[in-house]
């Protein structure tokens, strides 16, 4: 199998989404890099299943055409509905976050947090 | 910058590079086996009726997983409600500006269109590749269409959204009910009692025919809220 398939490049995108989750102080770059690790996620999912030759999984006919396995595409399914979940609900956090401290900057926030705690 | 975080910077990037190359040299991958999900392919059709093989999976064998990941859409679209309700937005009237004829026309064309296809990826899910999270954001996409030529709150208006609102909630609890329903018979719940039609018929897949109506009524409401809760907050779109 050659090196370059859809799981190793799942799997750098992966590191690229966790290094920018890691280093990036913008919370919505932040965001935009959860996204990354999800659809490098759903990547991995679908290549690990895929097949040279494989067709959808709607049956129609009883015949054996090489059918590719159901099971990681009805995960991927939940996997895009709860990321969209995720996304949605952190944005919000995200824009009540910009409404109090004037800041997308996760450093600047924390130092300003630790500023109230200690007057 | 400082060198506490450029010390950090240069851990973190070699611990996330080590674990990288650690996942590709563990993945001894040699594309997909043969055998693999054999046993839905071959009995799939048969036990639930359905053509498509990964709704079947997903609203009849792990029915149970599909409760729950509903549940977490629907918790958060009463998060994003919540917290954006909490504090109001612009409560200053945005001064809209007049959206362009060719908008509103076109709007006006193709929102039949979307709200067909939509319904059609929800009713035949279980025949061809849709379903009812695919219909439903389908057809909520149409509507942040009309949003865009009309104007949210007149959307909302019009749609009646309190009422809307507590609608989405109705139907969690109505597919609750239809999964708890086969214990009233004696069986598991989550059995599907419905009787298989004819395979490639409207009627053949069971009661997914009406988990995936219900979900896309659910999904559809729900990707409106949170478009709406969203646009309310920035004052217009």
């Amino acid at each position: 199998m050659a090196l370059i398939n859809g799981v190793t490049i799942a799997i750098v995108l992966f590191g690229i989404g966790l290094l920018g989750l890691i280093l990036r102080r913008d919370l919505v770059i932040k965001l935009l890099a959860l996204g990354l690790v999800n659809g490098s996620t759903i990547l991995c999912l679908v290549s690990l299943n895929a097949r040279v030759d494989g067709v959808a999984p709607i049956v129609h006919s009883p015949a054996s055409v090489p059918y590719v396995d159901p099971l990681p595409h009805a995960l991927v399914l939940s996997a895009i509905v709860i990321n969209f979940a995720i996304l949605a609900l952190a944005l919000v956090f995200v824009m009540l976050l910009v409404e109090r401290y004037h800041t997308t900057d996760s450093q600047r926030i924390e130092h300003e947090i630790e500023g109230e705690r200690t007057p | 910058m400082r060198r506490s975080s450029r010390g950090i910077i240069i851990t973190a990037s070699v611990l996330v590079i080590c674990f990288c190359a650690l996942l590709v040299m563990m993945f001894d991958y040699h594309g997909a086996r043969e055998e693999a999900g054999v046993t839905y392919i071959t009995k799939g059709t048969i036990d639930t009726g359905a053509a498509n093989l990964v709704s079947a999976i997903y609203l009849n064998y792990r029915l149970f997983d599909t409760l729950f990941e509903l549940l977490v859409f629907s918790v958060a679209v009463l998060g994003v409600r919540f917290y954006l309700a909490q504090q109001r937005g612009n409560e200053e009237e945005v001064t809209r500006i007049p959206e362009s004829q060719v908008i509103r026309t076109s709007a006006d064309l193709l929102f039949p269109p979307i709200l067909l296809l939509g319904i059609y990826l929800v009713l035949f899910g279980h025949l061809s590749p849709g379903g009812g999270f695919s219909g439903g954001t389908v057809a909520g996409t149409g509507l942040l269409l009309c949003a865009v030529a009309l104007g949210a709150d007149v959307v909302g208006r019009r749609f009646h959204e309190p009422t809307l609102e507590r609608f989405e909630w109705e139907i969690l609890l109505a597919i609750l009910l239809l999964a708890l329903i086969p214990v009233l018979f004696g069986r598991l719940p989550f059995t599907d009692l419905l009787p298989r039609g004819r395979l490639g018929s409207l009627a053949s897949g069971g009661s997914i025919l009406i988990y995936n109506a219900l979900i896309g009524v659910k999904v559809f409401i729900g990707t409106w809220v949170i478009i709406h809760y969203f646009v309310r907050h920035r004052g217009e779109i």
